[in-house]
């Protein structure tokens, strides 16, 4: 493994870089090996497997400034694609070391595994037989409200597209091959991308600058290397994009075809792209009945597996929903600390500045944006907006080549210091992803991995400084708000760039913020030191975001935390009754199946202890009365 | 307008380094200092370089290990110190599209188009920013007149030498190898002006070597926490880290002729020992004798235990040991390391006996500080 980075980073520049800029490269390169080295022999206690991840993608960074700001570069779609194919076949069996598929990654390995060895769609035998299966999931079992046939027959819900599609591949390779061929149709996405660039007229400064970004950033990288159809997605988003931007009826239709067969919610997009295209054109009979047939197919393949034409969806989903929902999702999907825009792929911030330059953007972004309008009015007030057990910003993975198309064509007007900023969040999060990528997948609690690592590290609530949309926190609006005023002006280039220093002091005095207690405990949190007790409900509950997160106590078990002086009102549930000590006094709920709100005080801030006196009780939140 | 925007950017930094201390070390009380030196290179070269700031409060906030901490400090600085410092070289890799920063006036020009000082200032204020960085924290310990006198003659050497890379990285080098203590000390600050004066002069052309230049600055800067070890005791640092086992402290001072019999603890593979003003002797030179095994104990086994000691160091002729299990002590310019060395000790061993070499001069010693025990 070591030796294939080693050689992929050496590869990298011999594609792309030369005469002057090469050696230049080169001669960094080896300066970083030089003092990579020396602090490996300084620190040998440091994780080695962290330290080379981090090496490797510092190295990749370097690269790619080279690539933005070279001057002897040769710059193609084509050698945009090799570039990628050259990553991504390093990070697969990266992540694949360290950690299993997961989500609905086994489910479509599984119909892989029967399409290849039964020749059909029924999994019960694989179920039966997953100690053979590639998956290395022995505990899979049917997924909820999975369609099953008259003879026991279990099938999938997944559609069967992007399984067949990984045919070959796994013929080839097994569970590697799969993931390879979806890597595959990542590095076409970027030759597409890049290409599609191009057409738009987009300059090779910002079209090289903006691609290591795109490709080699989340969510693009962490789904190009993982078994997801929104990749392929992307790439047949892209290409029916740019066929309809050509009128050329062989790029678009079967661009589509594969986009609306990969899943049928994309059904939405593809209506969105014949209707751009169609907008202020007469259109020929035979266009409307290509459009229909588009349209129909997946419902049609639908109906073919699982008897109905939604498979385990239902029309009433597409029906409007309540506004608030709307907000939620939106924000949400902007500003969320699990799941945002701005946490998850700062980078797409710079694409949603590009819609505040509407008359300044190519055709094709604003082509790409209004076709996704009605996919994302109807993803906006969904429950698992944000994607449920999947990397962040699953369903808005196959929008990334419009937003990188709106940010290159921007790039002139980003403020230097914000790119710098995002840079730096985005190779974080490329470290941490490939480093730990089980950590891609994240317990819908309105927490985040960065919140939770600090409150851990520091015993106190910094998850609360998180924007959260998924358990709605009091930083969600304000965050919401911040990340809007981002948008429209703290990524547009200044005269004076204070970019850089505020964001110091916002990250300094945000810490300083944390560290005193919260006016608001959710018992599930992680800054919470428990002694016993369980989390309620469990883990990988189906839609855990539905429920409301506790943490069960029972007699003798404790949990402590940070707290200010004050009344208190603690909500809790208990069928059996308990009694519990706060902060010196003892306090008794009755048995109920509803929740109750017990008035409680703490004398003193600071550290306090809850411990359980006799019975059980459900522990939700505290929040202090103002 | 450009001035008013660094000066904020400098303040808003410190202010914030200042509200992100959580460590006690010097070099963290420091941080504020740091920043403000940070916004310097980038002043001189590019405003990105401010990235180090928010870094550096990430490394500290993030990382409670101290010398991961400080030594991330030193990645993360010596990082901008190397882009600075490529910038004044004229950067050897420059983009022609329209927000690169080529200098309104060449190379030697007032102010770059990106809103950074061209490199007329650059080599100068680097050459300060980088020696600040390197000697003055942390500043409890400074020591003023020297300090700004050998200050002005490191920049009389960038001058001399053209403000180039390369004469920056001799001005930095001048600085971090002179002590100044004793004053007399500064007597090599000025020779190397001489110097590089008389070679000027006699037609020495204007040196660049900026990538040789920046390794140095890079590898000076990396350690800049302890940058007076990297000074007094340079292939500290080259070295593998001493994995040091558990000790079980001995403590015993040998003068000449002098002899202990002492019981080696059992999972004892090796023994620490350390030369009490033996500062002066040159490396070679026997300090006593381990029996059984007949095992020599020498300068460069051992060193003096306080020879790299700033105030020390001056006098001293000591190498330091080949397999150093000294510890740390200090920051910024004051750290330095102790001069034990770590002997290996013949298997099996239950007494050895340890005599102080007859020729040992009166108030020096052989100290038997510990054995290393290797892990149960």
């Amino acid at each position: 493994m070591i030796v294939a980075t080693v050689a992929a980073l050496l590869a990298l520049p011999l594609v792309v870089l030369r005469r002057r800029t090469l050696a230049a490269y080169l001669a960094v390169d080896a300066a970083t090996w030089l003092f990579a080295w020396l602090l490996w022999r300084r620190f040998p206690s440091f994780d080695p497997y962290l330290g080379g991840v981090a090496l490797a993608v510092l190295k990749v960074t370097t690269f790619s400034l080279f690539l933005a700001r070279g001057r002897d570069v040769r710059w193609s779609a084509n050698h945009a694609a090799a570039v990628a194919a050259i990553v991504y076949a390093v990070v697969i069996p990266t992540t694949l070391r360290t950690a299993v598929i997961d989500g609905d990654e086994p489910f479509y390995l599984l119909v892989t595994e029967s399409l290849v060895h039964d020749g059909d769609l029924d999994l019960a035998n694989q179920y039966r037989t997953l100690d053979q299966s590639e998956t290395g999931r022995k505990d899979l079992v049917p997924q909820l409200g999975d369609p099953t046939g008259p003879n026991g027959e279990q099938y999938s819900r997944h559609e069967p597209f992007l399984p067949l599609l990984l045919v070959p591949g796994y013929a080839l390779a097994g569970l590697h091959g799969a993931i390879a061929t979806v890597a595959l149709f990542g590095v076409l996405l970027i030759r597409s991308t890049v290409r599609w660039m191009e057409d738009e007229g987009i300059s090779e400064e910002a079209s090289r600058a903006v691609f290591p970004f795109f490709a080699f950033a989340p969510p693009v990288l962490f789904y190009a290397t993982r078994i997801w159809p929104e990749v392929p997605a992307a790439f047949f988003f892209v290409e029916a994009l740019r066929g309809a931007r050509a009128h050329r009826l062989k790029r678009w239709l079967p661009a589509l075809f594969g986009l609306v067969l990969l899943k049928l919610r994309f059904v939405l997009v593809a209506i969105g792209v014949v209707a751009t295209m169609l907008a202020g054109r007469r259109a020929s009979r035979r266009t409307i009945a290509l459009a229909i047939a588009v349209v129909a197919a997946p419902l049609f393949v639908m109906w073919l597996v699982s008897g109905s034409p939604t498979s385990v969806h239902t029309w009433r989903e597409i029906l409007p929903g309540e506004p608030r929902r709307y907000a939620i999702g939106f924000f949400g999907l902007l500003a969320d600390g699990m799941s945002g825009i701005a946490f998850r792929a700062p980078f797409y911030l710079l694409g949603l500045f590009a819609l505040t330059q509407w008359k300044a953007t190519p055709r094709g972004f604003r082509a790409g944006m209004l076709a996704s309008l009605l996919y994302i009015l109807y993803l906006l007030p969904r429950m698992e907006w944000f994607g449920g057990w999947a990397p962040p910003l699953r369903y808005l993975v196959f929008l990334m080549p419009v937003l990188a198309l709106g940010a290159a064509s921007v790039w002139d007007r980003i403020s230097r210091g914000a790119i710098a900023l995002i840079s730096a969040w985005t190779v974080g999060l490329v470290i941490h992803g490939i480093a730990y990528p089980w950590r891609l997948f994240h317990i819908s609690n309105g927490e985040n991995p960065i919140g939770e690592w600090l409150s851990h590290a520091y015993r106190a609530d910094f998850s609360r400084l998180f924007p959260s949309f998924i358990r709605e926190n009091s930083a969600a609006w304000i965050g919401a708000a911040v990340v809007v005023l981002i948008v429209l002006a703290g990524v547009r280039r200044w005269k004076l760039d204070l970019a850089i220093p505020l964001a110091s002091l916002a990250l300094a005095a945000g810490f300083s913020y944390a560290r005193q207690p919260a006016s608001h405990v959710e018992f599930e949190d992680a800054h919470v030191v428990r002694e016993g007790g369980e989390l309620y409900p469990q883990v990988y509950q189906v839609m855990r975001v539905a429920y409301r997160g506790g943490y069960v106590l029972e007699t003798g078990e404790s949990l402590s935390f940070l707290a200010g002086a004050g009344t208190w009102r603690l909500e809790a549930i208990t069928g059996l009754g308990a009694t519990f000590e706060l902060a010196g006094h003892a306090y008794t709920i009755a048995p109920d199946e509803r929740y109750q709100a017990v008035r409680v005080t703490i004398p003193e801030s600071g550290r306090v202890t809850l411990r359980c006196l006799s019975g059980a009780v459900n522990l939700d939140r505290m929040a202090r009365n103002e | 307008m450009r001035l008013l925007s660094w000066i904020v950017s400098a303040a808003l930094s410190a202010y914030a380094c200042h509200l992100a201390v959580q460590h006690a070390t010097p070099i963290d009380a420091a941080l504020p200092a740091i920043a403000v030196a940070v916004t310097v290179l980038a002043a001189v070269s590019y405003p990105s370089v401010m990235l180090a700031v928010p870094l550096l409060i990430l490394a500290e906030i993030a990382i409670p290990d101290e010398g991961l901490r400080l030594a991330l400090f030193g990645v993360v600085v010596g990082a901008g110190a190397v882009v600075a410092l490529v910038r004044v070289g004229g950067g050897s890799h420059r983009s022609h599209s329209s927000h690169t920063s080529h200098s309104s006036h060449g190379t030697n020009g007032t102010y770059g188009t990106n809103g950074t000082y061209g490199t007329h200032f650059a080599a100068l204020a680097l050459t300060i920013t980088l020696i600040t960085l390197l000697r003055w924290i942390p500043f409890a310990g400074m020591r003023r007149t020297p300090e700004v006198l050998l200050l002005a003659l490191c920049l009389g050497i960038v001058l001399v030498l053209g403000r180039t890379p390369f004469a920056v990285a001799v001005a930095v080098g001048t600085a971090l190898f002179t002590p100044a203590i004793p004053r007399s000390t500064l007597w090599l600050p000025v020779s190397v002006l001489f110097v590089v004066a008389l070679a000027r002069f006699f037609g020495m052309p204007r040196l660049r070597l900026t990538w040789p230049s920046a390794v140095t600055i890079a590898f000076v800067t990396l350690f800049f926490p302890w940058s007076g070890i990297v000074a007094r005791a340079f292939p500290y640092f080259l070295k593998p880290a001493p994995v040091v086992g558990e000790r079980h402290t001995v403590g015993y001072a040998l003068a000449a002729n002098r002899t202990a019999e002492i019981e080696v603890p059992e999972h004892a593979k090796a023994i620490i020992v350390s030369g009490a003003n033996v500062a002066g002797f040159k490396r070679g030179k026997l300090l006593g004798r381990i029996e059984p095994g007949g095992i020599d104990v020498r300068i460069g086994d051992a060193a003096d235990w306080g020879y790299l000691r700033r105030e020390a160091f001056h006098g001293s002729r000591n190498p330091l040991p080949r397999d150093p299990v000294g510890k740390i002590r200090g920051y910024g310019y004051g750290a330095w390391v102790d001069g034990a060395g770590r002997i290996a000790l013949p298997e099996n061993t239950r007494v050895i006996r340890v005599t102080g070499d007859p020729a040992l001069p009166p108030g020096s010693s052989l100290q038997v500080e510990a054995f290393e025990l290797t892990p149960r």
